[in-house]
């Protein structure tokens, strides 16, 4: 039975039973999957509906009725046929066969999917209604009644759902988080401990020091109380005595305790500052090679700015709040224990009064705490917004020149800088105000001591001395010094709290799966195949539908196809940008998920329509990935992709520093280092995703031919709008709408005069026209 | 080809299937089996809704359904209906938060639901007084007036807008 309730200590053993399927107890003796348990009314309906001795394979629970409102919608397949539970319907039940049923398939709306039956003469049956967080086990249950349909085993397919369910198990059943394995505990559903504690780790190797400046601390604040005490000595003492060799001693115990004080403070800072600034660096090292190791999903939908700001501003924020914790605090507290102490042993009445305004400051920090919060994330917000603006349009200032889009660049810049700024304004009033409204009630504690303690001292002398009240007043002002750092920390505790919920983002974001381990075969020899593979980028569409094919080693493959057809998500599953489909990919007849990442992607040569350059030579360039290159091996394979005759004339050669994003060289340049740099790695497979597309006549016709001495004896894969590029192809697969329409030879395709056929005479029609108007133009 | 904007009485639709119309323009053209869509499903709902063949091919756009008569404006409204669903946030009962994940309990008019959001930036977008939400499995939902939720709804979404 799946639990809801979880802790964060759950048994391992307790978590793989809660991973099964068997939600549900046997339905006529035999177990069933299901995506979640049905209710008692649901059962009692089948029960009264299916046939005698019918028994359940599996269920799907949707989450919508078939008009589109919340409720609960089911469908529970049989041996004999589908039945639909949905209370909007008539007798809340509705039935299908698998005789008749020709095609079931779920259509995804916006917002919500149907799963429709057609049936021999094509009519379509709506039959259930459900939300794009249910339609994945919908998508299989699809698959599995066509397949069981068309003839397939039951009991196969049946394992194939069951497998589909169980990647639902995946999720946390608290939180709807996926887990890194099934079974996994979630890192959402940990307590705030536990990411103090994560983010605490930081600090371990800098215990030592640590420690140093904590006993150095103390030392500072042990000496700080001493001026007070001395201050009660000289007026009760030493002045009224006229005690000159008293005034001496206590003048030398000030210089030495300031000496202390300051000189000890001096170093403790400096090993501060220098810890403060290690801690920092390590925690932006793990943030950015997280960052480099998460998956493309999580760019996909969190801006470079955002990004860029976490590592920069979060991780000060958290450096900040933990040097305090494990300073500050420490300090703070032993200071205000001290003072509490002294004040005590010196008159416990006063102490009573000193302590009056402690617990407005305590609650009003917990009231400016949750008043606080959302104004520093709307603040954060903003400052996300305003540097998203900065990383999309200063690397575009061409595009905004040529389009004369300056003014309107700088008027959206500072109309989101605005919106920061009001914002922050309003943090301002609140935080700003907060510390003076304590300092008031804090000043008015210490009114309440001087004018209680100064009739003391005027009516009874005896109970009180000047100079004990005037000692008392400064341990008193140094007292309120801690309360109102303990009531300011809730400030920076609900700072650091929005910094490391954005940085665990990052830190918990799951990365790509085995990036260090998996099998690490000597060499692939590169042939591909793709079973059933299912894919889309969000729920919404699904980008691949049901694709399979086998591409053997040293075939050369032109993938074609419209626009937005699938092309390039083929190739990006094949690079393992994505892990999240359904379906098997294999390389040499091993599943690429269960290939070492790194050696994996050696194997892979891709070379992209926008070629990448860094800022950086252009040795460096093309030497990216292979630092043990040498430079014969960096030439050569200039040379290979007819890059080394350009770069020997430029006045620096392969020294010449590339602007950002390889300013300085034209298209067809950078893309030529490109292929260099693919041809460097001596991969096993080539990935070509439209690497002609952006150049011209002559130079598409330098980068062919770079590639066809590249390609030769290597698995290639090429995307290509003109088709005349793919006239060393042995093969073609045509995709249109996420689906292969077409495969197989050039040959094979122009008899079958399907879809290819059509595009090459389109093609050729087009050059044979373009062609005419050059000669009329001649 | 050029576009074919369909205005006023000019075309005839015809119920085909719960989210599909067949279209008969005056000048006897008829488009079988169309599916209208928005395209500004988020902004605008009401104005250019386009027309696509079973290819997903567009045949025409509507270019405002106000233009309509009222009997085809409803058959157009119905199609709309039955192929979107942007549930209208009513109320906010409850919101709880725990590392990035934001759950919002609420009241819409296609009956109570529990929103989850994963990402801040993400999951929240607010254009006006109108307020976007998309969860974590890329559900919409609107609150299309933020001034019209009555008080504690609004205290409860403000910490995170």
């Amino acid at each position: 039975m799946i639990k809801t309730d979880r802790t964060d200590e759950t048994d391992p053993a307790q978590l793989r039973e809660e991973a099964s399927l068997t939600v549900n107890e046997p339905f006529r003796g035999r177990q069933f999957a299901a995506n979640k348990k049905l209710t008692v009314e649901e059962r009692t309906l089948l029960e009264s509906t299916l046939a005698e001795e019918e028994s359940l394979l599996f269920a799907v629970v949707g989450d919508l009725n078939i008009r589109n409102h919340y409720a609960r919608s089911v469908l529970v397949v049989t041996e004999k046929g589908l039945y639909g539970l949905d209370a909007s319907f008539e007798n809340g039940v509705r039935t299908q066969s698998f005789d008749g049923l020709k095609r079931a398939f779920v259509k995804r709306c916006y917002g919500n999917a149907l799963l429709i039956f057609t049936d021999d003469a094509d009519n379509r049956t709506n039959f259930l209604r459900f939300s794009y967080k249910e339609a994945p086990v919908f998508d299989a249950a699809a698959t599995f009644i066509n397949r069981v349909a068309s003839g397939n085993d039951r009991e196969e397919e049946l394992r194939t759902i069951e497998s589909s369910f169980e990647k639902q198990f995946r999720v946390c059943p608290k939180c709807g988080r996926t887990l890194i394995r099934p079974g996994a505990p979630c890192m959402n559903c940990q307590s705030k401990d536990k990411v103090i504690g994560k983010l605490g780790r930081y600090i371990l190797p800098y215990k030592g020091i640590l420690a140093i400046c904590l006993l150095l601390a103390v030392v500072t604040t042990a000496v700080s109380l001493v001026p007070p005490y001395m201050t009660k000595v000289l007026v009760d003492s030493v002045l009224p005595n006229g005690d000159k060799n008293g005034l001496l001693q206590c003048v030398i115990v000030l210089l030495v305790a300031h000496l202390i004080h300051y000189g000890v403070g001096a170093v403790r800072s400096h090993f501060m500052r220098v810890t403060g600034d290690r801690i920092m660096t390590d925690i932006r090292n793990d943030v950015y090679e997280k960052a480099q190791k998460l998956q493309m999903r999580f760019y996909d939908r969190t801006s470079t700015g955002s990004v860029i700001n976490r590592i920069s501003g979060d991780s000060q924020t958290i450096n900040a709040f933990m040097m305090r914790v494990t300073q500050e605090v420490v300090v703070q507290l032993f200071l205000l224990m001290g003072i509490i102490v002294i004040m005590f042993a010196m008159n416990w009445q006063m102490t009573l009064l000193a302590l009056v305004p402690v617990p407005f400051v305590v609650m009003g920090s917990r009231i400016f705490g949750k008043k606080v919060r959302p104004y520093y994330r709307r603040s954060w917000r903003y400052w996300s917004a305003v540097t998203s603006i900065m990383t999309d349009t200063i690397p575009g200032i061409r595009v905004i020149k040529a389009f004369a889009r300056e003014n309107r660049s700088v008027d959206k810049f500072k109309k989101a800088n605005n919106f920061w700024l009001q914002t922050d304004i309003k943090v301002s009033r609140i935080v700003t105000l907060f510390p003076n409204v304590v300092g008031f009630a804090v000043t008015c504690g210490s009114l309440l001591i001087w004018s209680v303690g100064g009739n003391w001292v005027i009516e009874k002398p005896e109970f009180i001395s000047a100079g004990l009240l005037v000692s008392f007043i400064s341990y008193a002002s140094m007292f309120y010094g801690p309360v109102n750092f303990f009531a300011n920390l809730n400030d920076s505790y609900q700072n650091f709290l929005n910094a490391a919920e954005r940085l665990m983002d990052i830190i918990d974001a799951e990365p790509e799966n085995d990036f260090s381990g998996g099998k690490h075969p000597e060499k692939l020899h590169g042939k591909i195949e793709f079973r059933n593979v299912n894919f889309s980028f969000d729920r919404a569409k699904k980008t691949l539908t049901n694709v399979n094919f086998v591409i053997e080693p040293g075939d050369i493959v032109g993938i074609v196809g419209t626009t937005g057809a699938g092309k390039s998500t083929i190739i990006n599953l094949l690079m393992r940008y994505y892990d999240q489909y359904d379906g098997e990919i294999l390389v040499d007849d091993i599943n690429i998920r269960d290939i070492d990442m790194t050696f994996y992607r050696s194997e892979l040569g891709y070379v992209q329509q926008e070629p990448m350059m860094f800022h950086e030579t252009i040795y460096q360039n093309i030497a990216y990935g292979c630092e043990n290159a040498t430079v014969e091996d960096v030439i050569h394979a200039a040379d290979v992709a007819n890059a080394h005759s350009f770069i020997a004339r430029l006045p620096d050669g392969y020294d010449t520093v590339l602007g950002e994003r390889g300013v300085g060289l034209s298209g067809g340049e950078r893309q030529r280092l490109s292929i260099a740099r693919a041809v460097l790695k001596n991969p096993s497979i080539l990935l070509f995703d439209e690497a002609t597309a952006s150049v011209d006549s002559e130079t598409e016709h330098q980068i062919q031919e770079a590639i066809e001495q590249m390609i030769q004896g290597r698995t290639t894969l090429m995307i290509a709008h003109r088709l005349s590029t793919l006239r060393k192809a042995n093969k073609i697969i045509v995709v249109d709408k996420g689906k292969i329409l077409e495969m197989g030879t050039p040959e094979e395709l122009m008899e079958k005069k399907g879809k290819y056929y059509k595009l090459i005479q389109i093609q050729t029609m087009s050059a044979e026209i373009q062609k005419t108007k050059e000669e009329e133009r001649l | 080809m050029e576009r074919i904007y369909i205005d006023g009485h000019m075309a005839k639709f015809t119920r085909k299937d719960i989210t599909t119309v067949d279209v008969q323009l005056q000048d006897g053209t008829i488009f079988q089996n169309v599916e209208p869509r928005c395209l500004f499903p988020s902004s605008d709902g009401r104005n250019f809704i386009t027309l696509l063949d079973e290819n997903g091919i567009e045949q025409a756009v509507i270019r405002s359904l106000d233009t309509l008569p009222a009997e085809q404006r409803e058959i157009i409204e119905g199609c709309l209906a039955e192929y979107y669903l942007i549930p209208r946030i009513t109320k906010i009962l409850n919101t709880t938060e725990k590392f990035g994940l934001i759950t919002l309990d609420t009241e819409t008019d296609r009956g109570p639901a529990r929103i989850e959001i994963r990402n801040l930036l993400y999951g929240f977008k607010q254009v006006g007084n109108r307020l976007l939400l998309r969860d974590g499995n890329d559900n919409r939902y609107e609150v299309p007036d933020l001034t019209k939720l009555d008080a504690k709804s609004r205290h409860l979404l403000d910490n995170f807008i």
